[in-house]
């Protein structure tokens, strides 16, 4: 069956494909073949050192730091979503919680490790005033540059962007199923269980490819609290700049094209579950 | 229920609202929006907590009773179907939180379906259904509970007309059928008038008068009740003993107020003879298939005659025409003074 | 709901809002006292505030330079945002729907290569084959609008969806409109706020890219802020600070617009 195009579209979409091939296409493929040519020619060995040793370690502290902090801020932007949806009283809280965290979502990188260094670096404010009534976070363990460090500066972002997400679907529950519940009988455990959050699911789901790919993506941040973590972006970062010895872009290139098959994975993994989940919802 | 008041702010929904709901039986609440029928079956249902009065079902004061544990069905306007569960799953989930076994469960789906007609839809998502469909579904699902009482709330007032009609009457067939006290709440005196055993009409929170529908229809209480249901022409009356003389005629009348002089008299209560000596004037004819409804300038003021189409004389705008009361009319209602 | 549910729901806001707040505070102090931390004691609290290290930066010729730079590439990068996806998304809503599914394809995939990956494989396929083009800050402009891809694709798309693009276009064919003039006089006309609100993420997202800026030694706003903050700790957090600002009042402007309008700015549409 041949298709026919609209001359139109076709005449604007070839400048788009063009630049999408050129500038994503190009070097992701270029990058591929290199990773499965090492030193010229075809073998599987880039491939497989870049999953070992330290590199190992950076893969898995850079899937628990972005897993974990994906499911903190999905959970507690997904609460900061319900808690708003039943508030009345303060007017002003829902719209200022809106326009919010469309800004805090997008407030990555560079200012906002700053701002976490001044609040509990260890020459922050509140480092400080919680040293005064006699708490030490430095004893305590916590340290910005450590792993539950970085998850509480991650928060930041991912919090807000989960509450975005999750926005329509909670503002989309309607009264009338909860009352339609409760009148057959239903108590509000119930309906939560059997209603609301089966709704609530895909969205959810989406929210937390969207916070994990973010958190485990994320550069800038943990450039600036600790440059020398074993994260995975991190890691790409020394073999670029040629602190290795030569011969180490063929790491570099295994390194990158492993994390854009996890990340791929990960995207399609959530389109399945999001297609199970929400079978009630395609045609 | 009775004696029930609730206020939101410094609005009073219902003052001192009591209704009263035979076993069996199908009252309709009657009203325009804002008359407070939906805060009273809101009440009924437990959604709202009522100021002051009681809730009464079966001798038991529910009045305190939490909404899940009154055993009531309800059926809302739309969108109260589960949109993650098929229609036979949304009917299973209230069988199931009536913990009925997995047996019975099926049993009674595939006789609820059958009663409503939707066998064939059952397995689809509410979103895939029709609007129809989706109301039938939220009836089966209301009854499959075996609810003392069957709440109603405008369920026709989101399809398209043809489809309400065919509802309205599977409701009401549904409904003897099985049984159930049942409170329907709309804002379309047809509908009402139609399905309701009894009919009550509501305005400014209080019940204007509950009747049965024709009962409603020809000894309106109150001006309110007789403009509300049906349209009626307001034509004044001179007493001439103890009857009133009305157009052509002089009939027995009950005034609903002391001193009221004004004549409730339905359009098909008038008949229209053209006339050229007449001294009434056609101003529109409307044919409304059966009936032609015409609007006639009588002195001034303006009235409405349906006439069966089949003996209309066939007038046109402009012509004229002598407005009478039909000679089978033997007894008017007074509203107003 | 429950007085214990409602008790909870409070604390749990006021937590959250302290969270949000006090790092902002926080930095802000740190940027504008010049008390050190451990000398600071309640009755220094309002000594030595200024706002000088901040003016100082401005005056910096680095800055002036790396912020010029940041601003071209904002604006060239939401030109070409508009210029490419515009008149595509709205022949596809409009034309040719049966598109849709694989637009909303491909534009998710820069998420998959993002920055930190992509830079390593533009590294070895452009340095090689064109050295020149990398040579230029304003290469980066390409891959800027590459990753807002996601985020401002859907936002038109929302917009046009919202709008009812479609009946527009049919409307204005039946009266005898090319679909040229239907784009430029009725679609475009009507999509302003999706149109701020696609530039305005793009904007967000030039002004905190750091990554691929930094790797391909490029001197942009942030990463001159992160080499000043080592040499000029205070200066370079009131500097932070206001860049900030600036990225949530440019944000900010765009919710408004949208509001506005009726809708919202909304994440990705996952």
């Amino acid at each position: 069956m041949r298709r026919r195009f609209d001359t139109a579209t076709v005449i604007v979409a070839v400048p788009f494909l063009a630049f999408v091939g050129l500038f994503l296409f190009v070097p992701t493929i270029g990058l591929a073949i290199k990773a499965f040519t090492p030193g010229g020619s075809f073998g599987f060995s880039a491939m497989q050192r870049a999953l070992e040793g330290t590199y190992r370690t950076a893969f898995i502290n850079s899937l628990a730091l972005a897993a974990t902090s994906a499911i903190l801020g999905g959970v507690i932007g997904l609460l900061l979503a319900l808690s708003l949806r039943s508030l009345r009283r303060p007017k002003w809280l829902r719209s200022t919680t809106d326009s919010w965290s469309a800004v805090a979502a997008q407030l990555g990188g560079i200012p906002l490790a700053f701002a976490f260094i001044a609040a509990i670096g260890t020459q922050g404010i509140i480092t400080k005033l919680l040293n005064q009534i006699g708490f030490d976070i430095t004893d305590s363990g916590f340290s910005l540059s450590e792993f539950w460090g970085l998850v509480v500066v991650y928060l930041y972002f991912q919090i807000p962007l989960m509450f975005l997400v999750m926005m329509p679907a909670v503002g989309g529950l309607k009264n009338t199923w909860s009352e339609a519940a409760s009148i057959m009988g239903a108590s509000s455990g119930r309906y939560w269980r059997s209603v609301a959050l089966p709704l609530l699911v895909p969205s959810f789901l989406g929210g937390l490819l969207l916070l994990f790919v973010n958190s485990f993506a994320a550069y800038a941040t943990a450039y600036v609290l600790n440059p020398g973590a074993q994260l995975v972006p991190l890691q790409i970062r020394f073999l670029l700049q040629g602190n290795v010895i030569t011969g180490e872009q063929d790491l570099a290139y295994a390194i990158v094209l492993w994390t854009i098959s996890l990340l791929l994975a990960s995207l399609l993994l959530i389109a399945i579950l999001q297609r199970r989940t929400a079978k009630w919802a395609s045609a | 229920m009775s004696g029930i008041r609730k206020e939101f702010g410094s609005t009073v929904a219902l003052s001192d609202f009591t209704l009263e709901i035979e076993s069996g039986e199908l009252v309709c609440l009657l009203g325009p929006s804002g008359c407070g029928k939906t805060t009273a079956l809101r009440i009924l249902a437990g959604f709202e907590k009522a100021d002051s009065g009681t809730v009464t079902v079966g001798g038991e004061d529910i009045t305190f009773v939490p909404t899940p544990k009154r055993q009531f069905g309800m059926v809302f306007q739309e969108y109260s179907l589960f949109p993650n569960m098929t229609g036979r799953e949304n009917v299973e989930f209230a069988l199931k939180l009536r913990k009925a076994g997995s047996a019975e469960r099926k049993d009674t789906i595939d006789r609820l379906l059958e009663v409503t007609g939707l066998t064939q839809h059952a397995d689809k998502y509410p979103h895939q259904m029709s609007g129809g469909q989706r109301q039938r579904v939220a009836l089966a699902r209301a009854l499959a509970s075996n609810p003392r009482v069957l709440l109603l709330d405008e369920p026709l007032s989101a399809l398209d007309a043809k489809v309400r009609d065919s509802l309205r009457e599977e409701i009401r067939r549904v409904q003897r059928e099985i049984g159930v006290t049942t409170l329907f709440v709309t804002h379309d005196q047809h509908e009402a008038l139609a399905i309701a055993d009894r009919v009550g009409v509501m305005s400014h929170g209080r019940l204007e008068q509950i009747d049965p529908p024709r009962a409603l229809y020809e000894q309106p209480d109150s001006a309110f009740v007789a403009g509300f249901v049906g349209t009626v022409n307001r034509i004044p009356a001179q007493a001439d003993g103890d009857r009133w003389r009305v157009l052509n005629r002089s009939v027995p009348g009950t005034p609903t107020v002391p001193g009221a002089t004004l004549a409730a008299i339905r359009p098909e209560q008038i008949a229209v003879d053209v006339d050229a000596a007449g001294d009434d004037t056609v101003r529109e004819v409307v044919f409304l298939g059966p009936l032609t409804r015409l609007t006639v300038d009588h002195g001034g003021t303006t009235l409405i005659a349906d006439l069966l189409t089949s003996e209309f004389g066939g007038a046109a705008t402009g012509d004229r025409v002598r407005v009478r009361l039909r000679d089978d009319v033997d007894e008017i209602v007074l509203i107003e003074g | 709901m429950g007085v214990g549910m409602k008790v909870l729901r409070a604390i749990f806001l006021i937590l959250l809002g302290l969270y949000f707040f006090v790092p902002l505070l926080a930095m802000a102090r740190f940027a504008f006292q010049s008390v050190p931390v451990v000398l600071l004691t309640p009755e220094k609290l309002l000594e030595g505030w200024s706002i000088s290290g901040l003016l100082e930066v401005f005056g910096n010729p680095e800055f002036q330079r790396a912020t010029l730079i940041s601003l071209q590439l904002m604006v060239l990068a939401i030109v070409l945002t508009l210029v490419l996806l515009l008149p595509l998304a709205a022949l596809v809503e409009i034309r040719a729907p049966q598109l849709r599914t694989l637009m909303t394809a491909i534009t998710l995939l820069p998420w998959v290569v993002p920055p930190v990956a992509l830079v390593v494989g533009v590294a070895a396929t452009f340095r090689n084959t064109v050295p020149w083009f990398l040579a230029s800050p304003y290469s980066l402009v390409p891959f800027y609008v590459l990753w807002a891809l996601p985020f401002s694709y859907r936002a038109l798309d929302a917009g046009l969806r919202s709008i009812g693009a479609r009946t527009l276009y049919e409307a204005a064919r039946v009266m005898g409109a090319s679909t040229f003039t239907i784009i430029v006089r009725v679609i475009i006309p009507n999509m302003i706020g999706a149109i701020i609100a696609a530039s305005v993420l793009t904007a967000a997202l030039v002004l905190g890219e750091f990554a691929f800026a930094a790797l391909l030694l490029k001197e942009t706003l942030p990463t001159f802020m992160a080499e000043f903050q080592r040499s000029e700790p205070r200066a370079g957090m009131a500097l932070a600070l206001a860049v900030m600002l600036l990225t949530a009042l440019i944000i900010w402007i765009g919710v408004r617009a949208l509001r506005k309008r009726g809708m919202d700015l909304q994440a990705a549409g996952v």
